[in-house]
């Protein structure tokens, strides 16, 4: 794959994180960490320079998921990608997040938002469809919405 | 009775006097007057501050003075420490003006002990209008202000009992939806968590039936997912719509490598069915979509796999009707490496009271689902479709 994604992993389920990591592999991009807590996601992308970064909500130590998009937008521009059960609680505003991929999601739908989001980092707008389960955010929405 | 300012001569209270011997004789007003149960009295505001002139009998039962106490005094030692100024106010305002007023007093009787008063003041005025007296009656109403104390304070009671028990049912449901929310949660990331399991097993297997039964597996499940998720995303969970998870689950089967070519034609009318039926229904639509992806078509001389596959859903009163059609070489009776798959479909079919039929649309197959749907409020339309 040309220019394979730096994704980071955000996921205190060692489970989840395993086949996010399992599936953005097989897909041909690069997993440069996996984070169970705010702290650790925080240091380790001040290490790694990540393209994207998977977020779950709720982390290990509590519903930080938010403050950590705002701190990888903030100190690194990466764009941010929020996994969750429960989007509802997302902010509106989704502190700047692409979007939010609802849990459970399938493999299938996994597969087509990498893609989607491959092209979204690498060269947007995006042209592949959007998957199921996958919501963008109001600001991309508009930004990468398809005529 | 109505008592008015009413036009009297200037000596129209002497004339009574003149009567005080005999009651009933001579002026039959004044008579009535003195012997009436009700408290009446008269003040004469043109003397140094307004005093009373007369007073019956009835008065001094209820005030517990003597004549000679109070005439000639002016009416307010009747008041007392816990009168209300504003009263008082109002009282000496319509005297003042020589207005008629009505109104409710706290007042006290001569042994201090208090009495609410319905207090009627009018002026008397001669043909000239010139204020000759005030005619004022009193009323005992302590019964009724008790009353009026106790329905207020029953009322606030009710009230506050109502507001404690309103909250206790808030707190109640706010328990209730938090735990909701908790277990929806942790539905949703047990079923991920299964569906991770067998997708990191199914790719550590060899062996290529075992790996298209782990795949088998893991459709299953997703389809148990986006069901669940459906629901639980939407702000209605008790309504179901067949015709959104259709598209999704044929538009994320269509994205896998190798399928690329095989075209979708969607025919699908909102189908709102009730959430028990949700999760039979989509695991059948679920079999006949892989089924029909699976083995309807053949590679062709390319070596790629083309076809279509349709899927149409509608909601006529009172049942669902589901066709998924394709255009492949025929799966009548589903081949027998698909067994467990079709005793699914039928089983289900069963369970949710479907007619199920398979029918050769030459080319290809198409299997038409009529089942009755479970009474319930029907939504048109739960989400807009993309």
């Amino acid at each position: 794959m040309n220019e394979p994604l730096n994704v980071l992993i955000v996921e205190d389920e060692a489970l989840l994180a395993m086949e996010l990591e399992g599936l953005v592999e097989e897909a041909g991009h690069k997993v440069v960490g996996w984070a169970t807590s705010s702290d650790e996601a925080c240091t380790m992308v001040d290490q790694a320079d990540a393209d994207l970064a998977f977020v779950d909500i709720h982390l290990n130590d509590g519903p930080t998921g938010v403050r950590v998009a705002d701190y990888i937008r903030e100190r690194h521009g990466s764009m941010v990608v929020f996994m969750t059960a429960n989007p509802k609680r997302i902010p509106e505003h989704f502190a700047g997040a692409i979007g939010v991929m609802a849990k459970p999601y399938t493999m299938n739908g996994l597969l087509t938002a990498l893609r989607y989001l491959y092209e979204g980092v690498r060269r947007p707008p995006p042209t592949t469809t959007l998957p199921a389960g996958f919501t963008l955010s109001p600001t991309y929405s508009r930004q990468w919405a398809r005529v | 009775m109505d008592w008015k300012p009413t036009r009297e001569s200037a000596d129209a209270w002497h004339m009574t006097d003149d009567l005080h011997a005999e009651h009933g004789k001579g002026d039959p007003f004044a008579a009535a007057m003195r012997a009436t149960r009700m408290s009446m009295l008269i003040t004469d505001p043109r003397r140094p501050d307004n005093p009373i002139v007369f007073a019956n009998d009835a008065f001094l039962r209820l005030t517990g003075y003597e004549r000679a106490e109070i005439m000639g005094r002016n009416c307010r030692f009747l008041q007392g420490p816990d009168t209300d100024r504003d009263d008082i106010a109002r009282v000496r305002e319509a005297v003042s003006a020589a207005n008629d007023i009505s109104i409710d007093l706290l007042n006290y009787r001569k042994d201090g002990t208090q009495f609410w008063n319905a207090l009627y003041i009018s002026p008397v005025t001669n043909e000239r209008g010139d204020l000759l007296f005030f005619f004022a009656s009193q009323l005992d109403v302590s019964d009724r202000k008790r009353s009026e104390h106790q329905m207020s304070a029953d009322k606030d009671r009710f009230e506050q009992a109502v507001r404690e028990r309103t909250k206790e049912l808030e707190t109640a449901l706010e328990a209730k939806t938090t735990l909701l929310h908790e277990v929806d949660h942790r539905v949703k990331n047990n079923l991920q968590m299964i569906a991770s399991l067998i997708l990191m097993q199914m790719r550590t297997v060899e062996d290529r039936q075992i790996r298209e039964s782990l795949g088998s597996i893991l459709e299953r499940i997703e389809a148990l997912s986006t069901v669940h998720r459906r629901l639980y995303q939407s702000d209605d969970v008790s309504s179901f719509d067949v015709a959104d998870f259709a598209r999704d689950l044929v538009a994320d089967l269509l994205t896998v490598s190798g399928r690329g070519s095989i075209e979708a034609r969607y025919d699908l009318e909102p189908a709102v069915v009730p959430a028990t039926q949700a999760t039979p229904v989509a695991l059948v639509v679920n079999e006949l979509v892989t089924n029909v992806l699976k083995h309807a078509f053949r590679e062709g001389a390319d070596g790629e796999i083309a076809g279509h596959i349709g899927i149409s859903t509608r909601r006529p009163d009172g049942h669902l009707e589901i066709e998924v059609s394709d255009d492949g070489v025929g799966m009548i009776n589903g081949s027998s490496n698909n067994s467990f798959g079709l005793r699914l479909v039928r089983s289900l079919a069963r369970q949710l009271r479907a007619e199920i039929q398979w029918q050769d649309a030459a080319p290809g197959t198409r299997v038409r689902i009529r089942m009755p749907v479970a009474e319930q409020q029907t939504h048109t339309k739960v989400e807009g479709g993309k």
